[in-house]
């Protein structure tokens, strides 16, 4: 009887492992027009409320199928249309403040708005006259009106990105009660305001009023993603917000199925928790110049993989055609010896920085911590960081140096090539750096550290287990100047735990300012004290009113002036010291598309290869 | 069985579960003054003002601006009507419906896995013990010896590597459409079959070299009493000495490492399935973490200690029943 049971079971097992063997593999990418997409994540989104867009890949979907009013393109600083068609500046009389040539006239502007009794500038936006929904309602600008009027309620919506990116606009609630109204159409008191719209125009034309900070409309016009009025309105109630904790069927349908204006809409019936399938719309209302559809790829299938080498061997075999993510520079010789493999080495944006505790609160204060306080002590470190070291040994060589203005030279109009002002051979860096260290510290240990009152001079670095590396080529290069530091963990609230309450000596810190962010970011990084990313606390009463200027000028060219004298004063703090910029590596199989696009700061799965895929076999 | 051991057992584990989720609201709480701050971490482009009002809205939404003992007697009512919580994720859905939805899928992998591993691995330990000395039983005591050395991530992507994506014999992860189109027909079970084969396989390994090690020892250390050479004096055939009296009373050694499986069958591999891209407790409890999520890993960190302190309290009345002598606690 025993053996028998023995028997069966072994049997089963055979039976199961059989099965499992029997079947063909099946072709992983069966579908001709489908790109197929391998995205490195924890988990996929279930819900596509745009606002709610928290995790991973979300926003990337989510602006796949919504849309915002404008698009900002970072090398002409000019908006690009989406949803709205053109926009100007506008006196009182909803006149656009305009040259002859049609582009804003700044001098008007200014002598518009420079009155300080004058409290914002209006902005008229008119919006494509054949937008539609994904479901086929007209896309109006009621639609809008009601995307940035709930994004100001938050007893209707409790996004803490809407807040942020309506903050600008003087349209605001107290208590769910409209306190004073900044949005106004046709039929939301335009004529009352005294802004003329004809009724032929009343589905296309807003006007807003902004504070008075040219980067204003930036947020409003790129960063809000727009909701279809008809959707969220009928169910959206104190009771059951926007964004409700607990939401009733009805709105967790609405979560699920959603109603976008973007070029792709969402097959609910194919997508689940380890694959999402994207649909192009024909109707969208963007096309190509010769009336074809903007976006070549008609579907795209995102497929979750949760560990990176898998999704690697995953493209490596042929299962997926590209991988939206950017991988380490570790696997370039793997890739480079493939046929059939892109490498999309795109320059980076985003700039590794070394951020000192310059400013701590009192009872954080030692006397080893206090010697960051000092500018020249600072300039030491600054010194003895050798960038082109990092990027080559940190880096395997994809990287840029950048300059200790922290504006990446890409940026042409408002990068100022004058801000590092340290020597650039390395030896003679670390010979003045030394210099300046005896000064403060001239006694060693036995080791060659600095000793301070008896005590080594070192420092703790925070960083992420994957900044371990960093931390310990800093830790040679500092070494060479006699200070010792060392990597400690951040933890999963560094905010909290150190940063915000000076606990820190050191941290790694990733920044990007560009011409769409400097006005929020300048302050948030060199001005501002709090709960802010101005970790190290730095007060600069120079740098602060320049920033000041900087934000609330309304003459862009005085702004591009401003932006480059600021970079000398941010490079003289030797504050948020730049290691390097990373590139964006990242890979695509060419076997059944081609026609990818580098984007500088974006892995090689982005809008406008969407655009320019075409299949092989069709060239 | 005596009836006040086991009586007493129980009321024990029920006192272990009631710390436990004393200490399940309470830990994630450490270090945190205000709980909304997990939900919306601090951002930099937002004024304190602003903050401030999105984490009284969170706080309103999600029971936090009550006291932190109204919370917790919130937390227990919940509890008592089998309410586990709302998650931060997107859509809010509640942690109850999350942990139904993962926990099968674990179930399948772990089920499997148990059954695989106890059944060779006592077959396998039995063979090297009756071998003793001879290549059955060096094999698997090298073999016990490698796999000690490696790591379970690592021989998942062995096999992932090898059997999936170069041999092609068995899926390297999941087939994106397992899940959503499951429907209980035999092609669907045969693709859960195919899919789990992997994972299966890397978790079996060393599961089977593990019993296998565990019985081998004790089926020694019991051949070794004289009640088997007293069977063995009277003349009992070799099987009836072999599987009635030595395999039984190795037995023991065997329950306790099987109750402590039993309480890992839930809680998933999270490596394991964050190689093969499976959707199970595992990776939900990883996405917890990484989400900031902590209604949810709270949530998936209790039912992981209920059903532990489940697995022992069976396990502890399972050895009352193997063997009788077995009364922990009893003052002489």
């Amino acid at each position: 009887m025993k053996k028998k049971l023995l028997v069966l079971t072994l049997l089963i097992m055979v039976v199961f492992v059989l099965s499992a063997c029997s079947s063909q593999r099946q072709n992983r990418r069966p579908d001709d027009n489908t790109l197929y997409v391998g995205s490195v994540q924890t988990s996929f989104p279930t819900s596509f409320m745009p606002w709610l867009s928290r995790e991973g890949i979300a926003p990337t979907i989510a602006s796949m199928l919504y849309n915002t009013l404008f698009s900002y393109d970072e090398e002409t600083g000019l908006f690009n249309p989406i949803i709205g068609k053109e926009w100007y500046y506008v006196d009182d009389d909803g006149n656009p403040i305009v040259t002859e040539e049609g582009i804003i006239d700044y001098d008007r502007l200014e002598a518009i708005y420079g009155d300080p009794s004058r409290q914002y500038l209006a902005v008229k936006v008119i919006i494509h006259d054949n937008i539609t929904w994904s479901d086929g309602v007209p896309l109006t600008v009621e639609d809008i009106y009601y995307s940035f009027d709930i994004g100001t309620n938050h007893l209707l919506s409790n996004h803490a990105g809407a807040l942020a990116w309506t903050s600008d606009l003087r349209h605001n609630y107290t208590n769910g009660v409209l306190t004073r109204q900044g949005l106004f159409t046709y039929e939301n008191g335009a004529a009352q305001q005294g802004y003329t719209i004809a009724e032929e125009d009343k589905d296309t034309v807003i006007y807003m009023h902004v504070n008075k900070v040219l980067g204003s409309v930036m947020p409003l016009f790129s960063s809000l993603l727009i909701l279809p009025k008809h959707i969220w309105e009928p169910v959206v109630s104190p009771e059951n917000q926007l964004n409700s904790a607990s939401p009733t069927e009805e709105t967790l349908y609405r979560y699920q199925n959603p109603v976008g204006s973007g070029p792709y809409v969402i097959d609910t019936e194919r997508s689940g928790s380890q694959q999402i399938v994207l649909h192009r719309r024909d109707d969208y209302h963007l096309k190509k110049d010769d009336g074809s559809p903007l976006f070549n790829i008609e579907t795209v299938n995102l497929i979750l993989y949760q560990e990176i080498n898998v999704a690697i061997y995953a493209l490596l075999k042929g299962h997926i055609d590209v991988l939206d993510t950017a991988v380490s520079s570790n696997y370039l010789r793997l890739f480079e010896q493939e046929e059939e493999i892109l490498i999309s080495n795109a320059p980076g944006t985003f700039v590794q920085t070394l951020v000192l505790n310059v400013n701590p609160v009192n009872s954080e204060r030692n006397p080893i911590r206090d010697l960051l306080r000092e500018n020249e002590f600072r300039k030491a470190i600054a010194l003895a960081i050798n960038q082109d070291n990092l990027i080559e040994n940190v880096l395997n060589g994809a990287g840029i140096p950048v300059s200790p203005g922290l504006m990446r030279a890409s940026m042409t109009e408002i990068y100022n090539p004058h801000a590092d002002r340290l020597p650039s051979d390395h030896q003679e860096r670390l010979a003045e750096a030394n210099a300046i260290l005896d000064r403060f510290v001239p006694d060693k240990d036995s080791a060659g550290y600095r000793l301070l009152d008896g005590e080594r001079v070192s420092f703790n670095i925070l960083g992420h287990p994957g900044e371990q590396d960093v931390i310990s080529y800093l830790e040679i290069q500092l070494q060479k100047i006699g200070i010792e530091v060392n990597y400690a963990a951040k933890g999963s609230q560094p905010e909290t735990t150190f940063l915000y309450t000076s606990r820190f000596d050191m941290t790694l810190q990733g920044v990007i300012f560009s011409l769409s962010n400097v006005d929020i970011m300048y302050r948030a990084h060199f001005s501002a004290l709090g709960r802010t990313s101005n970790y190290g606390r730095l007060v600069n009463p120079e740098l602060n009113q320049k920033i000041n200027t900087m934000r609330t000028t309304l003459n862009l060219n005085t702004k591009y002036t401003l932006i480059q004298e600021i970079q000398p004063l941010i490079a003289d703090e030797f504050y948020k010291i730049p290691l390097y910029t990373s590139n964006v590596i990242s890979v695509a199989r060419t076997d059944r598309f081609t026609g990818y696009q580098v984007v500088d700061g974006a892995t090689i799965f982005n809008n406008a290869t969407l655009q320019n895929l075409v299949r092989v076999k069709e060239e | 069985m005596k009836k006040s051991y086991v009586i007493k057992r129980i009321l024990y584990s029920i006192f272990v579960f009631g710390i436990v989720m004393t200490l399940n609201f309470f830990i994630p709480r450490i270090g945190v003054e205000d709980p909304a701050e997990r939900y919306y971490p601090p951002q930099g482009n937002m004024s304190d003002i602003e903050y401030e009002i999105i984490k009284q809205v969170t706080r309103q939404q999600y029971g936090f601006d009550v006291s932190t003992w109204q919370q917790y007697l919130n937390y227990l009512t919940g509890l008592m009507e089998g309410n586990l919580g709302t998650s931060f994720r997107s859509g809010s859905p509640a942690v109850t419906d999350l942990i139904v939805d993962r926990l099968p899928w674990t179930l399948v992998l772990s089920v499997s896995t148990l059954l695989i591993g106890l059944i060779a691995g006592i077959l396998f330990g039995v063979i090297a013990a009756m071998k003793r000395g001879r290549w059955q039983d060096t094999t698997l005591l090298n073999a016990s010896t490698i796999m000690v050395a490696l790591p379970g991530f690592f021989i998942a992507l062995i096999l992932s590597f090898y059997l999936g994506f170069e041999f092609e014999i068995f899926p390297a992860y999941t087939d994106p459409n397992m899940v959503s189109n499951f429907d209980w027909s035999l092609s669907a079970i045969q693709t859960v079959a195919e899919n789990a084969a992997l994972p299966v396989l890397s978790m079996a390994v060393g599961s089977i070299i593990g019993y296998a090690q565990g019985t081998r020892n004790a089926v020694i250390a019991v051949t070794n009493e004289d009640f088997i050479l007293t069977a063995k004096a009277k003349g009992l055939k070799q099987n009836t000495i072999r599987y009635k009296h030595t395999l039984r009373n190795s037995m023991l050694p065997i329950v306790t490492s099987l109750g402590m499986s039993i309480s890992g069958l839930i809680g998933g591999q999270v490596v394991i399935e964050q190689i093969f891209n499976w959707n199970g407790m595992g990776t939900l409890f990883l996405e917890a973490n990484n989400m900031n999520d902590y209604p949810l890993m709270m949530g998936i960190m209790l039912l992981l200690s209920g059903f532990t302190i489940l697995a022992i309290l069976i396990t502890d009345l399972i050895y009352v029943l193997l063997d009788p002598r077995v009364t922990v606690g009893d003052k002489r």
